[in-house]
């Protein structure tokens, strides 16, 4: 910088016959003059210029920002995931513990004294494949939806008259509600208790109501799925609602009256956010209950036909 | 901000570089541990149920 050098030589070399005069033993050999050029003081880079400093630091701050939110997305779409899997682990292993423990010699399901984030029944989705089970936890808390499914304190448990809600996340934390979008209707969700296994099949979608009798209905497993009729006349099997439509989870969804026990149907509601990543919205879909399979205690590894429904 | 803390980091290169890389960890791991659990609530995707 701030040097010119002179091009001394090989400019202008002449070719030809220069004669027979010998080489001269001693090239002549010049340095080119060097000529240095003092610029002025204002190209002259300081040493700590506050403006550039501050623009630097500025864009070193933005650049940081940018890196935190990566890390956040790596944070809730992989961290979490791996602590609600440990999570939901340990929750399966304290319900296997105490299914083995706990035996009820009339062999009936109980579902007293539950606390907060305890785990009492599994799920299945044979359509998800046969690796999805998630372990139903009770309540409906953030700290509940952590480990696994929450159950809605206040309804029905599997196996009853009324309406068996769960909730569950659809980004993060193990996801277990990612696809319930792409329930079908007569797609099997499957709940074990300690003692029993509960089928529960999606009900018909809106579109599908008409005709069905005739056409999906006829399926092989859509056996013991109906339209509903009575009360449960507008219920379907996805719907999606507004975050204050707390009817979705009542014993006949949708609406504030609800006949005596004895006449409600056995349905299954799962909920989730609703698009992803928003909570704009809810994801409702819901199930009805069409088989139940009482667990047999010599057969302690038996499975339901149902559970091999993973197309 | 990023040459102010290298120059202002003691020792010699190996040091340094180690510093460097435990502060890096060190903010990573505040950001994962605290940060982000307490920021999490307040983003709209956890909210999943319906209000009864």
């Amino acid at each position: 910088m701030g040097t010119v050098e002179h091009i001394g030589r090989g400019a202008g070399r002449i070719s030809g016959d220069l004669g027979h005069r010998p080489p001269s033993p001693r090239p002549r050999v010049t340095e080119p003059p060097t000529v240095r050029i003092k610029l002025p003081r204002q190209f002259v880079p300081p040493k700590r210029d506050p403006v550039r400093t501050a623009v630097r630091t500025f864009g070193e701050i933005l650049i940081t920002l940018g890196l935190v939110v990566l890390l956040f997305v790596v944070y809730e779409v992989y961290w979490t995931d791996l602590v609600s899997a440990g999570k939901q682990r340990d929750a399966a292993a304290a319900l296997d513990s105490q299914w083995k423990t706990k035996e009820d010699p009339q062999r009936q399901d109980h579902f007293t004294g539950l606390g907060e984030g305890d785990g009492f029944a599994k799920m299945y989705i044979p359509a998800f494949g046969a690796d999805y089970e998630f372990t139903i936890v009770e309540g409906t808390t953030p700290a509940s939806l952590e480990i696994g499914p929450g159950h809605y304190t206040n309804t029905a448990y599997p196996g009853e008259a009324g309406n068996f809600s769960v909730a569950g996340h659809r980004v993060g934390k193990g996801a277990p509600f990612n696809d319930i979008n792409l329930i079908n209707s007569c797609d099997a969700i499957v709940v074990e208790t300690q003692n029993n296994w509960f089928v529960y099949r999606a009900l018909p979608k809106a579109e599908e109501k008409a005709g069905w009798a005739e056409g999906k209905g006829r399926e092989a497993q859509c056996q013991g799925v109906s339209v509903l009729g009575g009360p449960y006349a507008d219920v379907i099997g996805q719907q999606i609602v507004t975050p204050s439509d707390g009817l979705v989870v009542a014993p006949v969804p949708g609406s504030e009256t609800a006949p005596s026990a004895g006449e409600q149907a056995a349905l299954m509601t799962l909920t989730t956010c609703h698009p992803r990543f928003s909570d704009k919205q809810r994801l409702i879909v819901h199930a009805v209950l069409v088989k139940q399979w009482a667990k047999d205690p010599a057969k302690p590894t038996w499975t339901p036909p149902e559970l091999k429904e993973t197309v | 901000m990023y040459g102010w803390i290298w120059r202002n980091l003691p020792g010699p290169f190996a040091v340094r570089l180690t510093l460097a890389v435990a502060l890096v960890l060190g903010v990573v791991a505040l950001l994962m541990f605290v940060v982000f659990p307490w920021a999490e609530p307040l983003l709209p995707f956890n909210n999943v149920t319906t209000t009864q």
